[in-house]
């Protein structure tokens, strides 16, 4: 069975696959450093829709598109966009989703018990900062608050289990992510950079919130099988704490579906970006990616080149964040 | 079994209700408001005279202006005074969500920033080309998936069924609004092949049937697109599980008892593979919402999907709030639907009299 799912022509799609990857990383970090002859975001108004050439010492190589940018030059600017806001989009939010999804299934509504001081402590701050100002709130006492329930955290060690309340850890995340699942992606992405156009920082804050709920539905999933598993009633039985055992031994095992699932993520997730910048909202007019030159393209359906490049360079990236993801997956089922 | 319907429709309906308030609210509370807006708008209009209007006028313009969009009122039923003391204040009843909540419950979803039409008016009009759309590409798609599956799902898998697998599994990852340009540049350009109109309102003085035949070919590229889109997500966890079923005992004995491939594959395996097939369906109606925006955006159609991408450039937030209501109801709705095929099609999971 081995010999199957290991012949020669998945592994050599696998290294084709990640040697796009790696090119494209090469491209994305090198792209300030390269002697282009255009900025992407510039327009050169004597060379619109040109097609490719090569034959000036500092022609457009890919030809230009209606706005006059140079295609070269924004296929580099948006290899780089992947590398600095799509793949730390899907590193935060799986990481955001692993914890949420491990937590609430290691858990579940019951099994989290906090002192009553530490919801005494949550109500005085709620408290505080719907009263006072932020800035006006003299960061000693929230230091004290915080001592103080790190105090009684010690003495909850000791106390009787009346003294503690149970935290619905569960219903929490899943509420959360029901809610986020009400209206789809693309059109919650839609509505929530309708308003002012959002810094970059925004925006990357906007791809976490979107993207965290499948992390997190997947984590809790497996969690809720590992946590019945014998070893972590070994780990119980011999009498380790519960925080300890969920981050040492069940979280490493909750997280293995997300070897295959990381890809794929980062998949829909450059698929759902370049989206948005293909319908043109949101985004700044200096801000070029795959998905706005091919939106230039519909102002001039006859500019195929314009189309080309960013299109198979596209498609390319997803294909082979698929592949890797397969691999990954034989990786995680072996 | 029919409470935990009612429970998980609640659910459904609750969250539906709280991100079209989380949406309004934030609509509301964002900088570059309506107000400023339409304030700038004014002033363009208005610019001949501007120099002339004193500042106590242009007060008591921004007064009427706010109060024309129904912007006087605080926000919530409680809101912080601003300054620094920064009180927290009850209003009661009259505020701006509480309009725009019991409004909503009388039919009136607001009026559009842009040019003051209704909402509801608006959506409506829209409808009428993205119900057909969506409802076609779901019915095509699900018939293709079917299809396709029991053909892929056959045991010995030939070189045709491998090509057809893969580019199903290429389909999978590729985002629609690459496809559908794909099959713009392809099939509806000047310097290739123009077999299909892409834009335009269709010949004006045209009679009902050929305007019938125009829109007819005007959809032709966009279902195509919409189809191929959802069609992998339907088809390959089909085949997985119509695979997985005819190596049970049951698709053994049929097979004993002498029945084609065909035939066990469409009399036993296919009722059974079908079951999971609803949950995939319940997420095809959200699907379908946010690839009409897509759809109808690059090929010029004027249905709900353009309506809300033009909102959402242009700022106007009623219209984007009625449009997340709309989809968050069509996702409801695929909710429901699939439920109620569930009880329909297993027996087994009727509420016991």
């Amino acid at each position: 069975m081995k010999v199957a799912l290991f012949s020669s022509r998945p592994q050599f799609g696998y290294w084709l696959a990640l040697a796009w990857l790696a090119l494209l990383a090469g491209a994305g970090l090198l792209a300030p450093l390269l002697p282009l002859p255009y900025a992407a975001a510039n327009a050169d108004l004597q060379h619109i829709a040109t097609p490719p050439e090569w034959s000036a010492p500092s022609a457009h190589y890919l030809g230009t598109d209606s706005l006059g940018r140079d295609v070269l030059a924004g296929l580099l600017a948006g290899a780089r966009r992947l590398l600095v806001l799509s793949l730390p989009a899907v590193v935060l939010a799986t990481v955001a989703g692993a914890l949420a999804g491990a937590a609430a299934g290691f858990w579940g509504n019951r099994g989290l018990r906090l002192p009553v001081a530490v919801a005494a402590a949550a109500l005085a701050a709620l408290w505080w900062g719907l009263e006072l100002p932020l800035s006006s709130m003299p960061y000693w006492l929230l230091g004290i608050a915080i001592i103080l329930s790190l105090v009684s955290w010690r003495l909850y060690r000791l106390a009787a289990r009346w003294l503690s309340f149970a935290l619905p850890l569960d219903s929490l995340v899943l509420g959360i992510v029901t809610l986020l699942g009400a209206v789809p992606r693309l059109i919650l992405l839609l509505v929530l950079v309708a308003g002012p156009t959002p810094t970059q920082a925004q925006f990357l804050g906007v791809l976490i919130l979107l993207a965290w709920p499948d992390a997190a539905r997947l984590v809790r999933g497996q969690m809720l099988r590992v946590r019945v598993q014998p070893f972590v009633e070994a780990a119980r039985a011999s009498g380790l704490h519960a925080g300890r055992i969920w981050w040492r031994h069940a979280l490493p095992h909750a997280c293995r579906p997300l070897l295959a699932f990381a890809p794929l993520s980062l998949a829909s997730l450059i698929a759902l970006e370049s989206a948005l910048a293909f319908l043109g909202i949101g985004q700044g007019p200096d801000i070029v990616s795959w998905g706005s030159i091919l939106a230039s393209m519909r102002q001039d359906p006859t500019t195929w080149w314009v189309a080309a490049g960013p299109g198979v360079a596209l498609l390319a990236t997803l294909l082979a964040l698929q592949a890797v993801a397969k691999a990954r997956q034989l990786e995680v089922n072996n | 079994m029919l409470r935990w319907l009612i429970a998980r429709l609640g659910r459904a309906a609750a969250a539906a209700w709280l991100i079209a308030s989380l949406v309004f609210i934030a609509s509301r509370l964002l900088p570059g408001s309506p107000e400023q807006q339409a304030l700038a708008e004014a002033g363009d209009l208005s610019r001949p005279a501007a120099g002339v209007l004193s500042a106590a006028n242009q007060a008591q313009n921004r007064l009427a202006l706010r109060r024309r969009l129904g912007l006087e009122l605080p926000l919530f039923y409680v809101t912080r005074s601003p300054g620094p003391p920064g009180r927290w204040q009850w209003h009661g009843t009259a505020n701006q969500y509480h309009a725009w909540v019991v409004a909503l419950l009388h039919g009136d979803w607001g009026h559009s920033y842009r040019d003051g039409q209704p909402v509801l008016a608006l959506l409506r009009q829209a409808l009428v080309y993205s119900l057909p759309l969506a409802g076609a590409a779901a019915g095509l798609a699900v018939g293709l998936a079917l299809a396709l599956a029991l053909y892929l799902a056959q045991e010995p898998g030939g070189l045709l069924r491998q090509v057809v697998f893969t580019l199903l599994s290429a389909l999978q990852v590729m985002p629609l609004f690459l496809l559908a340009l794909g099959l713009l540049l392809l099939l509806a350009n000047p310097d290739f092949i123009n077999i299909l109109p892409a834009a335009g309102q269709g010949p004006a003085d045209a009679t009902r049937w050929q305007l019938a035949g125009y829109w007819a070919a005007r959809a032709a590229l966009p279902l195509l697109s919409l189809v191929l889109a959802v069609l992998p997500e339907l088809t390959l966890p089909l085949v997985a599980l119509l695979r997985y079923e005819t190596r049970a005992g049951y698709a053994t004995t049929a097979r004993a008892k002498g029945l084609t491939a065909m035939q066990i594959l469409r009399r036993h395996a296919l009722p059974n593979a079908v079951l999971p097939l609803l949950t995939t369906l319940a997420d095809l109606l959200p699907t379908l919402a946010a690839g009409v925006v897509v759809v109808e955006v690059l090929f010029a159609l004027p249905g709900n999907g353009r309506l809300l991408a033009e909102a959402a450039a242009a700022h106007d937030y009623p219209l984007v709030v009625g449009g997340v209501l709309l989809t968050a109801g069509a996702r409801l709705l695929g909710l429901v639907l699939a439920d109620v095929l569930y009880f329909l099609l297993d027996p087994r999971l009727r509420p016991a009299a």
